[in-house]
C-alpha cells in the first residue's frame, strides 16, 4: 500500500512542483548567459537594465521556488491529512505508518530536488573562470568545512551528504509533527501548530547553543571560524529529531485523530 | 451470526462535554437502518468512531467482531457529509483510486452509474457542481461490495429531484447481505426504504425499533413519530 500511497502523492504534487523546479533551471540558464556575456559593462543603458532585471528575476525566482515549495507541501499535508480529504485518507485500509512515510518521503524528495537544483544553480552562476568540476570540488570543500570535517575523504563527504538528507527529513517531519500536535486543540488547531513549531525551534536552538558552547566553531583543518554543525552532530541530532517527530505524528494520527 | 456492529458502553467526551453516553447498540446484518436524531445528538460522533476516525473515551465497539482498524476498513464503505474528493483529479482517476485501495470495488458498476447520470469520467472534479460531486462520491461508495455502508447525510446537499435517484441508487446497488446505516434528518424522504430506526438524543439511544413496528404500534409515520419525540 505504501507504493500506492506514494503514487498518489506524486500525482498530487508533480503538476505544480515540476514547473517550479523547471523555473529554477530556466532562470539559471538566463542568469548564466547574462553573467557570462557580461552585459553589465555594455555602453547601452537598456542592455544593462535588462541584465539587472534578469538577475533580479533570477533571485526572486529562487526565493519564490523555495518558499512556494515549502508552502505547497505544508498546505498539501494539512488538507490531505486533517482537512476534508482526510476523511478518505483515514478510512483507507492502510497502516498509519504507511501514510506518514508516503507523505514524508514524497515531501523530502521534493525538498531535496529543489535544494540540489538551487545549489547547482549557484554553482553554475558563479563558475566564471574555473571548469565546473573544479568548482564542484571547491563546493564540496566548502560544504565539508561547514560540516566541521577536518580531513576531507570520501567517507567524510558521504557522511556529510547523509547528514544533509537526515536534516531534510527531520525538517519535513518537524512540520508534520507540529501540524499533527495542533490537532490536539479543539478550537485553535493552526495557532497551536505554530505554537508547537516555535517551542520546538527554541528547544533546538538551545541544543545547538550547548553544542557550540562545548565544541566551538573552529574547524581543526582550516583553523577558520565556521557557522555550521559537524556531520556527526547533525546526523545524531537529526536522527533523534526524526524519531521524536515521527512518534508525535503517529501518536496523533493513531490515537488522537479528531477531524472537524 | 454476530451483529455487524456491537457497541458496549460506548462513551465519547470532548473535554467535559458528553457526546456519547454509554451506548449499547447492536446492528444486525442485511438491514437498512436509519440513525435519526437532531443536530448535535451524537450521530456523526458514533459514525466517526465506527470508521476509526475517532477513538472512544470508554467502552468498546466491534465491527464484524473486530475493533475499528485496517481490517474493518476493508469491510466498511463510508460516505461522510464532507466532500473528500481531490479537486484536481478527474472522475476516472478517483475511480482508479478506489480500485487501487479497495479490493471489493467494482469499477464497471461505477462507470455504469456515472453514465446513467451523464457524468463524464474525464471531467475534473473541481469543475463539477457540489451536488454532482456528492453524486460521484455516492457512486464510488456504493460501487463497493462492503459488509457495512455508512452514509452520513447522503441526501442533504442535493435537490429534491435528485434525492429519489440517490435513494434508488442506494437500494439497487448494495450487497443484500450487507447493512446500510443511514444518518439523516430528512426522514420523510428515506422512510420508505428503512427497515429499522435508531433514535439518538444527547448521546443516548432512546429507541431502536423496526420502521413497520413504529407505524403499526404508534399509528403514524416514522417522520411524524420523530417530530413528536424530538419536539422542542
Amino acid at each position: 500500500m505504501l507504493a500506492r500511497l506514494m503514487k498518489y502523492e506524486w500525482k498530487a504534487t508533480w503538476k505544480l512542483l515540476v514547473p517550479v523546479n523547471l523555473l529554477i533551471v530556466v532562470m539559471t540558464f538566463f542568469a548564466c548567459i547574462t553573467a557570462r556575456i557580461d552585459f553589465f559593462n555594455s555602453d547601452n543603458d537598456g542592455i544593462i537594465f535588462s541584465a539587472v532585471m534578469i538577475i533580479l528575476t533570477y533571485v526572486a525566482s529562487m526565493f519564490a521556488a523555495m518558499i512556494g515549495t515549502a508552502v505547497f507541501l505544508i498546505y498539501r499535508f494539512y488538507t490531505s491529512v486533517y482537512g476534508d480529504q482526510g476523511y478518505l485518507l483515514h478510512t483507507l485500509p492502510v497502516d498509519k505508518h504507511h501514510i506518514i512515510l508516503a507523505k514524508v518521503l514524497a515531501s523530502g524528495a521534493w525538498v531535496l530536488l529543489s535544494s540540489v537544483l538551487m545549489n547547482m544553480s549557484i554553482l553554475f552562476l558563479f563558475n566564471e573562470e574555473e571548469d565546473i568540476f573544479t568548482r564542484f570540488i571547491d563546493n564540496v570543500n566548502i560544504m565539508t568545512e561547514w560540516a566541521g570535517v577536518s580531513v576531507v575523504s570520501g567517507f567524510a563527504v558521504l557522511m556529510t551528504f547523509i547528514a544533509y538528507l537526515v536534516e531534510i527529513l527531520a525538517r519535513v517531519l518537524k512540520v508534520s509533527a507540529c501540524i499533527s500536535l495542533g490537532q490536539l486543540s479543539s478550537n485553535h488547531k493552526l495557532m497551536t501548530a505554530f505554537a508547537f513549531y516555535f517551542a520546538i525551534y527554541i528547544v533546538q536552538q538551545i541544543v545547538n547553543g550547548f553544542y557550540y558552547a562545548i565544541l566551538g566553531y573552529i574547524n581543526t583543518r582550516t583553523g577558520n571560524w565556521y557557522y555550521g554543525k559537524s556531520w556527526e552532530f547533525t546526523l545524531i541530532s537529526g536522527l533523534l529529531y526524526i524519531v521524536a517527530f515521527y512518534a508525535a505524528t503517529w501518536y496523533v494520527m493513531e490515537r488522537k485523530l479528531n477531524l472537524d | 451470526m454476530a451483529p455487524i456492529v456491537q457497541c458496549m458502553g460506548l462513551t465519547k467526551t470532548y473535554g467535559g462535554k458528553i457526546a456519547l453516553n454509554q451506548i449499547y447498540l447492536n446492528l444486525e446484518r442485511g438491514r437498512i437502518i436509519g440513525l435519526l436524531g437532531p443536530n448535535g445528538s451524537g450521530k456523526t460522533t458514533l459514525i466517526k468512531i465506527m470508521n476509526g476516525l475517532l477513538n472512544p473515551t470508554a467502552g468498546d465497539i466491534f465491527i464484524n467482531g473486530l475493533r475499528p482498524g485496517i481490517e474493518t476498513k476493508y469491510r466498511i464503505s463510508y460516505l461522510p457529509e464532507r466532500t473528500y474528493l481531490q479537486p484536481g483529479m478527474k472522475v476516472m482517476e478517483m475511480v482508479q483510486y478506489f480500485q487501487d485501495f479497495y479490493p471489493d470495488f467494482r469499477a464497471e458498476r461505477a462507470y455504469d452509474m456515472l453514465a446513467r447520470l451523464q457524468i463524464q469520467p474525464y471531467e475534473r472534479l473541481k469543475n463539477l457542481s457540489k451536488g454532482t460531486k456528492e453524486k460521484v462520491q455516492l457512486i464510488l461508495v456504493m460501487s463497493r461490495d462492503a459488509d457495512l455502508y455508512i452514509l452520513d447525510e447522503p441526501i442533504a446537499g442535493v435537490d429534491p429531484a435528485s434525492r429519489d435517484y440517490i435513494l434508488h441508487t442506494i437500494v439497487q446497488n448494495y450487497n443484500r447481505n450487507a447493512t446500510i446505516l443511514l444518518s439523516t434528518h430528512l426522514i420523510s424522504d428515506v422512510e420508505n426504504i428503512l427497515d429499522e430506526v435508531v433514535f439518538i438524543r444527547y448521546g443516548n439511544i432512546i429507541l431502536q425499533a423496526g420502521a413497520e413496528e413504529i407505524r403499526r404500534n404508534e399509528g403514524k409515520s416514522v417522520d411524524r413519530f420523530f417530530r413528536e419525540v424530538f419536539a422542542c
